[in-house]
């Protein structure tokens, strides 16, 4: 062995992800269901979406509400039965409630299908949203809410959206005290059969599909009908408020939080596979230059990202970091610094080639096993987009140029434009 | 069930590999059997600083990042009690650079002040972060000295101090390293798509060739028995009490580890656990409760902590979650529960063990416990768990003589 060097071995490209197609049909009643077979065990991972975000509440709290209560009792189960026999039969049920849509998504063993979407049934579409478990539901989440408040980081993502996009929209409002006794179990209903319904739904399966998944499907939910409540459009306008910087002083805080951002373009836009490449370099991963300047070379702060996120009626990039306050101003310069740079000095052709390597490797992890697989179908299909989204998104990853980079730190990180929110001491 | 290959290298490095060919990807794990339960009492956040040096080069490699970075790899780590873990996933086509990357830190690191300079600030801000700037941040700070007198167990890993991270200097970092960093005191688990061929060949060859060394003998101090409860009450600024209990217990590899494990879930899986159920919902004392068992090695805890309501009375709440850990004795009810909390381990093995990076932290942690295939027994073990065992196991453990018990008092009597 004397001969052996310790020399980096070849680096072979990272093979291109084959992405499975899903396969779909409708139920009777034309819910639209996508299937994606994958995995080796004999476990399954079910959605239920729904267009029920809480974009469609004209009350603060209803749609994280009504979500939540369905687990809360139903026609033929007190809340105590649902959540023992969910646990009994060794599923995990997650409920999710966000800016554009709600639902839930069940995971089981395959030998418990029937059983589960029975429970499903119940829990989406019989629902009884009773008072006594209203009211204590109420409580807990206004205690969480309080302790939440004292949590720097929690009260400066609530401001920043409320900055980007104002206080009259769902997108934006941020939730006071006074909110959790503005709801009562008739808005919940109304809520329910509005949103929660069929021609508001989708289903997307994935795993080692057992044999009987379509038959069971339509079974047990081909039946529902819409409900005959009208649809209200809530047309309110997006609209980021004229302050650009906010702080919010929380006294005797040991670290302040920072959010730097603005609106964006979503996945429908051209452009969005090059901003993820951009929000990459600046601060998507460990070795970004953000982390690499303020945490590896400063030691400012335990950790500093960056994110570019979609959303159905807009999008929004966001850096993110808690510094002492004493290096707040720092970081904060440091922060537009690294953008400049963007906008003006082209990225080498080594630091290119680590984000392009790095980003073909995370698309292999967001297809590896079926859970992966059923949630970038979920996030491409929301937009009304296919795998081709996929493929565009690679294809930016192999080749986007130098050039392109800096005309999109200038197009989409136009510093006039950025708000910066700052919660804790100065 | 978990197959797997085993195969101990010369300079006795472990190596567990589980192929499974379903995916395009490799986890690495590299287990060092050495935890904050290894520091010296006046030099406590070592291990865990430690393990933040581990990505400032090597020997060989400036920086450890970008070279996995460049092949489509991601790695994190981390410490706690007992072990420090370091895991990454790549595309299989490129492991390689994996074990490069891995044994040349194993081999020797690139000790620099300025490293050390910056990962100690990254380290404070973590202290700051994790433990004083959360509402109850600091509770386990507190909770961990009053229930350990003696065993190192009674330092968070973080540090008892941060002026033990602040003191740290590159004498000591170099001791640290020689005395647990080593092929013979390390178990390495590669799970996914890559065959025990390849596997021992490539370990062979990258790290075949470093030298055992000397480990730091381990001899800790046993913790007496506790022999009567114990309850301090601090106050502070928080938006409501909240209310911290543990009792100790025996080692992970104790015969009644399974037994107290469905006793937490009894109590605190799911949202139908009794704690939740009966404090929660019925009687409105809590916001939230929950209670876990720790996986230390040596003895640990069990832990039920809750945050209450408004105008709740902490005695109150406390008496309340008595009476919940004696409902565990009377046999009323109980058979279904624990038919549904062993289904619930059961089907939470089979989810875990379909991501790679999950089967290969597991099998390191128990070959560490002695031997990676008690993995594949423990769904067994937990089936056996009678309702006698489960009696026994809350009489013997879960009374107030072995309770240390934490009132963490809001001082904001506005709420």
């Amino acid at each position: 062995m004397s001969s052996f060097s310790r020399i980096q071995p070849p680096v072979f490209p990272v093979s291109k992800v084959t992405i499975p197609e899903a396969r779909s049909f409708n139920l009777r009643n034309g819910v639209p269901v996508y299937l994606i077979e994958a995995g080796t065990e004999p476990i399954m991972r079910i959605e239920f979406t729904f267009r029920a975000g809480l974009v469609k509440e004209d009350v603060p709290l209803l749609a994280s509400t009504a979500n939540i209560m369905l687990t809360e009792g139903s026609a033929s189960y007190s809340s105590e039965e649902l959540n023992s026999l969910i646990d009994f039969h060794g599923a995990f049920i997650n409920s999710y409630n966000e800016k554009d849509r709600a639902g839930i998504v069940m995971f089981f063993m395959n030998k418990h299908i029937e059983k589960i979407l029975e429970l499903c049934r119940e829990i989406l579409f019989m629902p009884l949203f009773p008072d006594n478990e209203l009211n204590s539901l109420l409580q807990k989440r206004h205690r969480w809410y309080q302790v939440n408040r004292e949590k720097v980081q929690n009260r400066s993502i609530e401001q920043f959206f409320e900055c980007i996009f104002g206080n009259n929209h769902p997108y934006g409002r941020q939730i006071t005290d006074d909110d959790f006794s503005g709801i009562n179990p008739k808005l919940l209903h109304e809520f329910h059969s509005r949103h929660y319904s069929p021609d508001n739904m989708a289903v997307i399966v994935s795993g080692r599909l057992h044999e009987k998944t379509t038959e069971l499907l339509d079974h047990f939910f081909g039946d529902i009908e819409a409900g005959k409540s009208i649809s209200k459009e809530i047309n309110l306008v997006l609209k980021g408020s004229n302050e650009r910087k906010v702080h919010v002083e929380k006294n005797g805080a040991v670290q302040t939080a920072i959010r730097i951002g603005s609106p964006t373009i979503n996945k429908r836009h051209p452009d969005y596979p090059g901003l993820k490449f951009l929000d990459s370099v600046l601060g998507g991963y460990f070795g970004s230059r953000l982390m690499r300047n303020i945490r590896e070379d400063k030691g400012f702060t335990y950790g500093i990202s960056s994110s570019v996120t979609s959303l159905n009626l807009s999008g929004y990039l966001i850096i993110s970091a808690e510094v002492a306050p004493k290096n707040l101003q720092m970081t904060i310069d440091e922060i537009y610094r690294e953008i400049r740079l963007l906008q003006e000095v082209p990225a080498g052709s080594e630091e290119l080639s680590v984000v392009r390597n790095y980003m073909s490797g995370e698309m292999v992890r967001m297809f590896d096993g079926p859970f992966a697989l059923a949630e970038s179908f979920r996030s491409a299909w929301e937009f009304g987009l296919d795998n081709n989204y996929y493929h565009r998104l690679w294809d930016k990853i192999m080749t986007i140029s130098p050039d392109e980079i800096i005309t999109l730190a200038r197009t989409y990180y136009n510093t006039d434009e950025l708000y910066q929110v700052t919660v804790g001491s100065k | 069930m978990i197959r797997f290959n085993r195969y101990t290298l010369d300079n006795g490095l472990r190596i567990l590999v589980s192929e499974d060919r379903s995916t395009p990807l490799v986890a690495m794990n590299i287990l060092y059997d050495v935890g904050s339960r290894d520091e010296d009492p006046q030099a406590t956040g070592l291990a865990h600083l430690f393990e933040h040096l581990m990505f400032g080069g090597s020997v060989n490699i400036p920086d450890y990042d970008t070279p996995l970075q460049m092949v489509g790899g991601e790695n994190n780590a981390f410490t706690n009690n007992d072990i420090t873990n370091y895991y990454l996933t790549v595309p299989s086509e490129n492991i390689e650079t994996g074990f490069w990357l891995e044994s040349d830190r194993m081999l020797e690191l690139d000790f620099s002040q300025k490293n050390l300079d910056t990962q100690k600030n990254v380290v404070l801000e973590e202290f700051r972060q994790r433990y004083l700037n959360q509402p109850y941040g600091d509770a386990i700070l507190k909770l961990r000295p009053l229930a350990y007198k003696v065993h190192p167990y009674r330092w968070p890993t973080i540090g008892m101090d941060v002026a033990h991270v602040e003191n740290t200097n590159l004498e000591q970092i170099r001791n640290f390293f020689f005395s647990h960093y080593a092929p013979n005191n390390a178990i390495m688990a590669l799970s996914g798509n890559i065959t025990p061929e390849t596997a021992i060949r490539l370990s062979e060859k990258w790290f075949g060739t470093i030298e055992r060394r000397k480990i730091k003998h381990r001899n800790l101090p046993i913790e007496p028995e506790q022999t009567e409860s114990r309850i301090i009450t601090i106050e502070s600024d928080v938006p409501s009490d909240a209310l911290y209990k543990v009792w100790h217990i025996g080692p992970r590899n104790s015969a009644d580890f399974q037994t107290l494990d469905l006793i937490t879930d009894l109590l605190a899986g799911g949202e139908s656990g009794r704690l939740h159920t009966i404090l929660v919902r019925d009687k409105k004392l809590f916001s939230e409760i929950n209670a876990y068992i720790t996986s230390d090695i040596d003895p640990g805890l069990i832990f039920v902590h809750g945050k209450l309501m408004k105008n709740i009375d902490i005695q109150h709440a406390d008496n309340a979650i008595s009476e919940v850990l004696s409902g565990l004795l009377a046999p009323e009810g109980i058979e279904d529960e624990m038919e549904k909390v062993k289904n619930k381990f059961e089907s939470s093995t089979v989810f875990s063990n379909t991501s790679i990076l999950n089967k290969a932290v597991n099998l390191s942690f128990f070959e560490l416990m002695g031997n990676a295939d008690l993995i594949n027994h423990e769904p067994e073990l937990y089936r056996k768990v009678t309702r006698a065992m489960v009696t026994e196991a809350t009489s013997k453990y879960l009374v107030p003589s072995n309770c240390s018990t934490l009132y963490y008092k809001s001082t904001n009597r506005k709420l």
